[in-house]
């Protein structure tokens, strides 16, 4: 929550709003950890999702790219933990350094030609880049055993202490999670951030104050890459299990919803957006079709009637204060 | 001291030639005003010179260096800073944030900085707010810093762009347009604005349709028609030239002239 | 050096697949120049086709023909909800066109479960048209589907190009493709001519998809590297070229076709997607540069 020290705003009120997602994410990790049981999964998974949403947010939201491949640096990262440790006995933290440099490694390479793409044609790229990480984990079948899928992944820890109960768990994600949402926002309120912002904005003024566009997409692409990964291996290691299906269309669609759940462009939306999606009752029961149905259906009315999503609803409460201090 | 030469710069669209091989000469100190009719080729100009549209033929010489069909951002970095015709704001941006990007060029901040926040790049970061709000209550926005930029109205849009390239320390500040859109009383504010921008020693190159305030603006001034270069000299002299009154009577723009 | 028999085969499997493209490449051009969209669900109404067509085959016992021309019928009909409830929305909210992407690809993924809830997961076929052995000119074995999908594409495009040219509906299209505003101020129904295009291209898609399950099958998700491959056979096209889209298709149907005759089987579909990409990557840029 570091970035409320940065842009101190005289408003009283607005500080307090920025602080509220932050205090309702801790309250809610709190009482997981008392409750106990089927809250804990349930938050683990939203904050596994809130990292990978808030890489997408710096990508999307930040610079104003496309990207509909994302799922592809968390299959890297999410396969290579589980193969060097399910099948080669890695330390799976180090299994996860390696599939975080391998993600990092791709997006490198299949950033630099896509990048040059723009609009339709980056969408359409990206796209295809997610479905070939699919075909690939469905068909190289000697590596990844295909359909099925590896199972018996260790869960993360460092020689010998591994943490095996849910509530470590749970911190754990939680304070990754923190770190992930407070490097984002430093990053946002900091000459790249700004940079990256100016891209959005225009990409030709931006050119024309002298920013390397090209290079700040890549490095914003990269970014994005190395939270997709990191919420993929962690993902795996949480679990103890990897399939293609994991990492599909499935993850796009929930992470997008997520994203304009929480609204776009913010700082703290995809972490709202990703507990708030978790929540929903019947998400974590096992009706994966439906659930891809309704958010779908859900991603389509936000798009249609709240564009920016809870954000919008921050923003009626900060016009209000503002009309308020001015009367 | 010459700032700019350009040398038979020329750019066609297919087979329509839209700037024709012009030489131009301009000078470090004062204000050099380009006006023609619509579809002069005036815009092209600025988009040759400023790396956004390649030349045809000829060449754009910065300080004596040659820049030509370098990219945009090399010629920002060399000093060279243009604004554009249509506003291009980063609307996203308060205008405070707008004119922090304009900094970018003196600033060093990467990845690092950002999340490690080193001592030497918060102090950065504190001076590009202090320039940002300096140059905000320059063109008379300094009560504006928190708003953002897409809310600000029209007139203000356009000074807050002109801010946010003076924030770059340009050599050679080039306005495409500036005063278009602005009422009488904004125009005269400009006026004075640019001139205080000449005297600080920034080139400004300016193109303008706007004849009272490149009369009472410019130093040289400079006659594009049909991608032509018909006329230059001071601003008297040209509004005088039978050429350019010709090109003016011929075109539609009889009523600026 | 291959033997030219065997070339000839890649070639011929290529042209088959590639008028699949290009038909799904027409559809795009004909929505996008009807509104400036690029629609991502285009892939579903390919799916659905086959799909559609295997159920009334199978389900109501139809036969062939009337089954497919149900299928198309239905699906056209989708083409027009989802025009009224995902696009319209939008476009008269004047959303930006990343909105527009991302809510026709959320058209396909909702499309794409309710088809897996319907209809489960397992793969489906159909007959051959025709249920005659291969022919074989000069040792390249040329099925009756292959000419079935060649006589019907050549159908399609002589009656598009009837269309366009000849009438009024036609007509209107291509003035709306020109310059909407414009075609707006003569008075014709823009919104209509939305709704139309998306009528059409979906019955294209559904066409394309019928044609082309006897050859492989047709599950729940096969949509999307379809309209992916649709896209691109637009774009070598020159985007809003409807005929250029056809030619773009069978390109890349036949760089596909040698691509994925070089590599192992399995990674029939990593070929193929591979393909696109350096396709997308190496757009001849002179030809192009309609979509933004
Ligand atoms: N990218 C382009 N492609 C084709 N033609 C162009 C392009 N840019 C400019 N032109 C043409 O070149 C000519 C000069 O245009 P330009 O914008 O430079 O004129 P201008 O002097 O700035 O006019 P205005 O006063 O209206 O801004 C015009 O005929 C214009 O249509
Ligand atoms: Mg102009």
């Amino acid at each position: 929550m570091t970035n409320l020290r940065i842009t101190t705003s005289p408003d009283r009120v607005r500080a307090l709003l920025r602080l509220l997602p932050g205090a309702i994410g801790i309250a809610l990790v709190a009482y997981a950890l008392l409750a106990g049981g089927y809250l804990i999964s349930v938050v683990s998974f939203g904050l596994i999702y809130a990292i990978f949403v808030t890489g997408l947010n710096l990508f999307m939201g930040y610079t104003g790219q496309v990207s509909f491949g994302q799922n592809a640096f968390a299959a890297i990262s999410g396969y290579a933990s589980a193969i060097l440790t399910a099948t080669y006995g890695w330390e799976p933290l180090l299994a996860t350094a390696t599939g975080l440099a391998g993600a990092l490694a791709v997006a490198l390479v299949v950033g630099y030609p896509t990048l040059r793409l723009k609009g339709h044609y980056l969408a359409m790229a990206t796209l295809a880049i997610g479905l070939i990480a699919y075909e690939v984990a469905v068909q190289w079948q000697s590596v990844t055993q295909g359909y099925m899928g590896i199972s018996g992944v260790p869960p993360l820890g460092i020689a010998g202490f591994e943490i095996t109960s849910e509530r470590g768990n749970l911190l754990f994600l939680a304070a990754i999670a923190a770190l992930g949402v407070t490097a984002a926002a430093l990053i946002r309120h900091s000459r790249v951030g700004r940079a990256m912002a100016a891209i959005a904005g225009s990409e030709d003024a931006a050119r024309a104050l002298g920013i390397d566009v090209a290079r700040y997409k890549l490095l914003a692409f990269l970014i994005a890459a190395v939270y997709a990964a990191l919420a993929g291996s962690l993902f795996v290691h949480v679990v103890g299990f990897v399939s293609p299906e994991v990492f599909g269309l499935h993850m796009v669609n929930l992470a997008f919803t997520m994203l304009y759940v929480g609204g776009i462009g913010t700082v703290m939306g995809p972490l709202v957006g990703a507990v708030v999606i978790m929540l929903l009752p019947e998400t974590f029961r096992a009706f994966k079709d439906y659930q891809d149905l309704a958010y779908g259906a859900a991603l389509i009315l936000l798009l249609i009637y709240a564009p920016r999503g809870l954000a919008s609803l921050a923003d009626l409460l900060r016009r209000r204060a503002g009309e308020g201090r001015r009367a | 001291m010459i700032r700019l030469r350009l040398e038979g710069l020329t750019r066609r669209f297919g087979g329509l030639v839209a700037v024709d091989s012009v030489t131009l000469d301009v000078a470090a100190e004062g204000v050099t005003a380009v006006i023609g009719p619509n579809g002069a080729g005036k815009t092209t100009l600025f988009n040759m010179i400023s790396g956004f549209v390649p030349p045809s033929a000829g060449r754009v010489l910065f300080e004596g260096e040659d820049i030509t069909g370098r990219p945009p951002e090399r010629i920002a970095a060399r000093g060279l800073i243009r604004t554009f015709q249509l506003v291009q704001l980063f609307q996203n941006l308060s205008a405070l944030e707008n004119v922090a990007v304009g900094r970018h060029l003196h600033t060093r901040g990467g990845l690092w900085a950002a999340l490690a926040r080193p001592g030497w790049a918060r102090r950065e970061e504190a001076e590009v707010d202090r320039r940002a709000r300096d140059l905000l209550a320059f063109v008379g926005l300094g009560d504006r810093a928190e708003t953002s930029a897409a809310v600000l109205p029209y007139g203000q849009q356009r000074l807050l762009e002109i801010a946010r390239a003076l924030a770059a320390e340009p050599k050679l500040l080039m306005l495409d347009e500036p005063a278009a859109g602005l009422n009488a009383a904004e125009t005269r504010a400009l006026s004075e604005i640019i001139r205080r921008i000449a005297e600080r020693g920034t080139t400004v190159l300016l193109i303008e349709h706007d004849m009272p305030l490149v009369m009472t603006t410019a130093d040289t001034v400079v006659v594009l028609d049909f991608g032509r270069k018909i006329a230059e000299g001071a601003p008297a002299a040209v509004r005088a030239d039978p050429a350019v009154i010709e090109a003016y009577l011929g075109g539609a723009e009889a009523a600026h002239a | 050096m291959p033997d030219p028999a065997y070339v000839a085969q890649i070639l011929v499997s290529g042209l088959g697949v590639g008028c699949i493209y290009g038909l799904i490449g027409i559809g795009f051009c004909v929505i996008y120049n009807a509104s400036g969209i690029v629609n991502f669900a285009q892939g579903a109404f390919v799916m659905l086709g086959g799909m559609i067509t295997h159920a009334l085959v199978q389900r109501m016992g139809l036969p062939l023909l009337p089954a497919a021309v149900g299928a198309i019928l239905l699906v056209a009909a989708l083409g027009i909800v989802v025009e009224r409830v995902v696009v319209r929305p939008l476009w008269v909210r004047n959303a930006t066109m990343f909105a527009m992407i991302l809510a026709t690809l959320a058209a396909q993924i909702v499309i794409e479960r309710a088809t897996l809830i319907l209809f489960g997961d397992q793969p489906k076929t159909l007959p051959a048209f025709t249920d005659l052995p291969p022919l074989r000119i000069a040792g390249v074995a040329i099925s009756f589907q292959f000419l079935w999908i060649v006589g019907a594409s050549a159908a399609i495009i002589l009656g598009l190009a009837a269309f366009f040219a000849r009438t009024r509906t036609g007509k209107a299209m291509r003035a709306c493709a020109i310059n909407r505003e414009a075609a707006a101020l003569q008075g014709i129904p823009v919104g209509t001519m939305l709704a139309l295009s998306f009528a059409l291209s979906a019955a294209l898609g559904a066409v394309a998809g019928i044609l082309i399950t006897p050859t492989q099958y047709t599950a729940f998700n096969v949509g999307l590297p379809f309209a992916i491959s649709g896209f691109i056979a637009a774009i070598v096209g020159g985007f809003g070229r409807p005929f250029g889209a056809f030619l773009g298709g069978l390109a890349l149907g036949v760089a596909q076709a040698v691509a994925v005759f070089a590599l192992d089987a399995g990674f029939k579909n990593i070929a193929a997607l591979s393909v696109l990409l350096v396709f997308l990557f190496l757009r001849p840029q002179g030809i192009l540069g309609a979509a933004k």
